[in-house]
């Protein structure tokens, strides 16, 4: 009989081919990866002080993992000076019920793209509490109408042509949306303002935080998660505690790094968040609840990140921004997009699954597959380096085994 | 260290082609178990000396890619599902119900590829003598030098067998390993000497050998080719080691070559998707005709590289995609210029 980790690996070898033989996803990467380096080329040209902003961070980040349980608890209480209420998780199980407990049962929620969100699960968790949940971020949705996962961590549906989603959409609209990526986009619009304006509750992630003054920033471009988080009553984040940084000006810094290699010049827009919306027009007197939420929850994540932040070698994995674009250059990834994969993807993906998201089991076979050939570290804003994870990774698992 | 499997011991077995690699290495000395004389027979009419200022280590990765290859080939061809499944039967299944033995896989290599990766041993050695260099070997001695055992992550055995190599080398009382594999060069530099006492050599690799050889001549290399030729840079000697630029100073020193470089080269090279072959055959064949599509959208006649699986990779992946462009070792091109 075969083993449980046996049958892990025989699944995920088989999604790993028939990925790598399917012409869809084969045509949608070779697109998306072209124009990821015709993009990033081209921003880099126009901002060529980039890759030194890089080394900036990287030293930011170096410098802020160091002291991440400080830095956490500086945040929280620059949050709560602006009247934000915030909470510390230290596992999975613990973020999903503070979440769920101030939620509760029967409400609908508006999501942004969050990749905390991807590790939790927590949409589906939300789902099975008794509440309606929309991803808004245009790629999210199409994977929660196919019940997919997300096939790259910035451009989730990255695998999905316009012909695919046009059927999707002409099904669960009932009427007929054409293969035309506007009148797509445009259905989903419409679909989704009623939602916006009848939630109870938005959600959403954060790319960076500043523990100076609690500002957090979500980097986007459909302008999704700026109406999730400002036009719902209470607005709830979920951010991993490795995203603090020390002041306002390095959580500036991180951003742009951020996005410029996410391939954008600048992104559509910039949300920075500090507490729930105020006013002090009459009187001078400060009342909370303007036009924006009434309440902010920003619960932070711990789940394995302070077992990374206390290892030498794997503390680097926490340097990560999420930009992706290791991703693009991965031989693997370019075969077979986050099938390379468990809730996060690629070759860091590995690392951040064994430490944070699937265990060990799950990410063996990921470990397995990075070829260690290094030129995710080239690309990488913050050279972390995958392959001496990896090769350490190997070593524990063989350990465990034998 | 916290970091644990949530499954019992015995519902955690690692892919068992790992174990056969691993159990060859620790018993036999190499990765499937061949011979001392099918590694060394090359250098039979050599008269290389056991000892010397200068160790030519080969570590038997050339003359074993083929058979690498023979056992993948009959991995993939295995009739229960898919390659994935029959890679995780169990170790004694695997071998029990395809038959893999040594003399099966040693029965699959074609006799002309044996040649040509046997050949590639002794083209260097004659190289580096014509060029004025006196080398020693270790003949049926030599040992592999267990890159494998790390890249699967077998470090226990890893130290114990760094010991065996070491002591060998040491024996020859060579104060510089010439390596003929990147990786090989990657493990004495980088690996060795976190695990061994003492081991401190100079470790270069072949191309950087000749690249010292001939860098303060004027004169022009010879070379037995002219046309055109681009380069795959293997991910180790360009990424882990950062050998980038010998390769174009020797290039522009010979006669009638125009390099031709490709989109990806130096440290942005694409990896051939040889570390995959073992675990991941199809996928890794899927990544090597990329590359070779790569390398031929230059239009160059020739490719040439500097690693073992970077050769045998890329070589399968163009037959396989029927480009017609040639891959070629960089030890076989100079060969037909130098020593020829
Ligand atoms: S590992 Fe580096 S390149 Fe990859 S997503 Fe993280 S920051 Fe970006």
């Amino acid at each position: 009989m075969s083993s449980v980790l046996e049958r892990i690996f025989q699944r995920y070898t088989e999604e790993l081919n028939k990925a790598s033989d399917d012409p869809n996803i084969q045509l949608a990467l070779s697109r998306a990866v072209k124009s990821y380096r015709d993009n990033t080329a081209a921003a880099f040209k126009r901002f060529p002080h980039t890759p030194k902003l890089a080394g900036e961070v990287r030293a930011i980040k170096e410098k802020a993992i160091e002291s991440m349980d400080e830095l956490v608890a500086q945040a929280r209480q620059a949050i709560e000076a602006n009247h934000g209420q915030t909470y510390l998780a230290g596992t999975h199980e613990e973020a999903l019920k503070l979440a769920a407990d101030i939620i509760g049962t029967g409400k609908i929620v508006v999501k942004g793209k969050s990749i905390v969100g991807e590790e939790l699960e927590i949409r589906d968790y939300l789902i099975e509490k008794g509440n309606e949940v929309w991803e808004t971020d245009l790629g999210e949705f199409l994977l929660q109408l196919q019940h997919g996962r997300p096939m790259h961590i910035v451009s989730p549906s990255v695998h999905v042509p316009r012909e695919q989603v046009a059927e999707l959409f002409t099904k669960f609209f009932g009427r007929e949306i054409p293969p035309d990526i506007a009148a797509e986009v445009e259905a989903v619009r419409e679909f989704m303002r009623e939602k916006y304006f009848s939630a109870h509750f938005g959600m959403s992630g954060a790319n960076v935080v500043a523990a100076d003054c609690g500002a957090m920033v979500i980097i986007e471009n459909e302008g999704n998660a700026r109406i999730c988080t400002a036009v719902p009553p209470v607005h709830i984040a979920v951010v991993g505690i490795e995203k603090v940084v020390p002041t306002f000006q390095d959580a500036m810094k991180v951003a742009e790094v951020t996005w410029r290699y996410a391939n954008y010049t600048v992104p559509g827009y910039v949300n920075i968040i500090s507490g729930p919306s105020k006013t002090g027009d009459i009187e001078k007197v400060t009342t909370y609840g303007a036009h924006g939420p009434r309440e902010l929850h920003v619960i932070f994540v711990d789940n394995g990140r302070s077992e990374m932040a206390a290892d030498p070698l794997f503390r680097q994995g926490l340097y990560c921004l999420r930009c992706g674009g290791c991703m693009y250059e991965c031989p693997v990834f370019q075969l077979t997009a986050g099938y390379f994969g468990y809730r996060y993807l690629g070759g860091i993906g590995a690392i951040w699954t064994a430490f944070v998201a699937g265990g060990l089991e799950n990410a063996a076979p990921l470990v397995y597959t990075c070829l260690r050939c290094g030129r995710c570290v080239e690309r990488c804003p913050v050279s972390i380096d995958v392959p001496s994870m990896i090769a350490e990774l190997r070593r524990r698992i063989v350990e465990l085994t034998c | 260290m916290s970091l644990e499997l949530k499954l019992e011991a015995n519902d955690y077995r690692l892919p068992p082609t790992l174990e056969v690699i691993r159990g060859n290495i620790v018993k036999y000395g190499n990765p499937l178990g061949l011979k001392g004389n099918e590694i060394a027979g090359w250098a039979r009419n050599l008269n290389l000396p056991r000892q010397g200022d200068v160790l030519l280590y080969t570590g038997g990765e050339y003359q074993l890619v083929p058979y690498i290859d023979s056992l993948v080939n009959m991995l993939t061809t295995m009739k229960q599902g898919s390659a994935g499944f029959s890679l995780m039967l169990g170790v004694r299944n695997l071998i029990n119900r395809v038959g893999v033995n040594p003399e099966k896989v040693v029965a699959g290599v074609l006799s002309r590829e044996r040649e040509r990766y046997q050949d590639v041993s002794r083209k260097a050695a004659l190289v580096l003598q014509e060029m004025g260099l006196k080398i020693c070997y270790l003949g049926e001695e030599e040992v592999y030098s267990g890159a494998l055992l790390y890249e699967y992550g077998f470090m226990g055995d890893l130290r114990q067998h760094a010991r065996r190599v070491a002591g060998l080398i040491k024996s020859t009382g060579a104060r510089t390993i010439i390596c003929l594999s990147p990786h090989a060069a990657e493990m004495f530099k980088l690996i060795y000497p976190r695990l061994v006492d003492d081991f401190n050599y100079r470790v270069i690799t072949f191309l950087e050998a000749v690249y010292d050889l001939i860098k303060d001549d004027r004169g022009r290399v010879p070379s037995g080719f002219s046309g055109s030729i681009t380069v795959h840079d293997s991910c180790r000697m360009a990424r882990e080691l950062g050998i980038t630029e010998e390769i174009r100073v020797i290039l522009s020193k010979m006669e009638g070559v125009t390099l031709i470089e490709p989109e990806f080269n130096r440290r942005w090279t694409t990896c051939c998707g040889g570390p995959g072959k073992v675990l991941f055959p199809a996928l890794s064949g899927k990544i090597a005709s990329r590359r070779v599509g790569e390398l031929a959208a230059t239009s160059a006649d020739l490719v040439i590289t500097f690693c073992p699986y970077c050769l045998a990779a890329l070589d399968k992946g163009r037959r396989e995609g029927q480009k017609d462009i040639q891959i070629e070792d960089f030890i076989e091109f100079l060969f037909r210029g130098i020593a020829q």
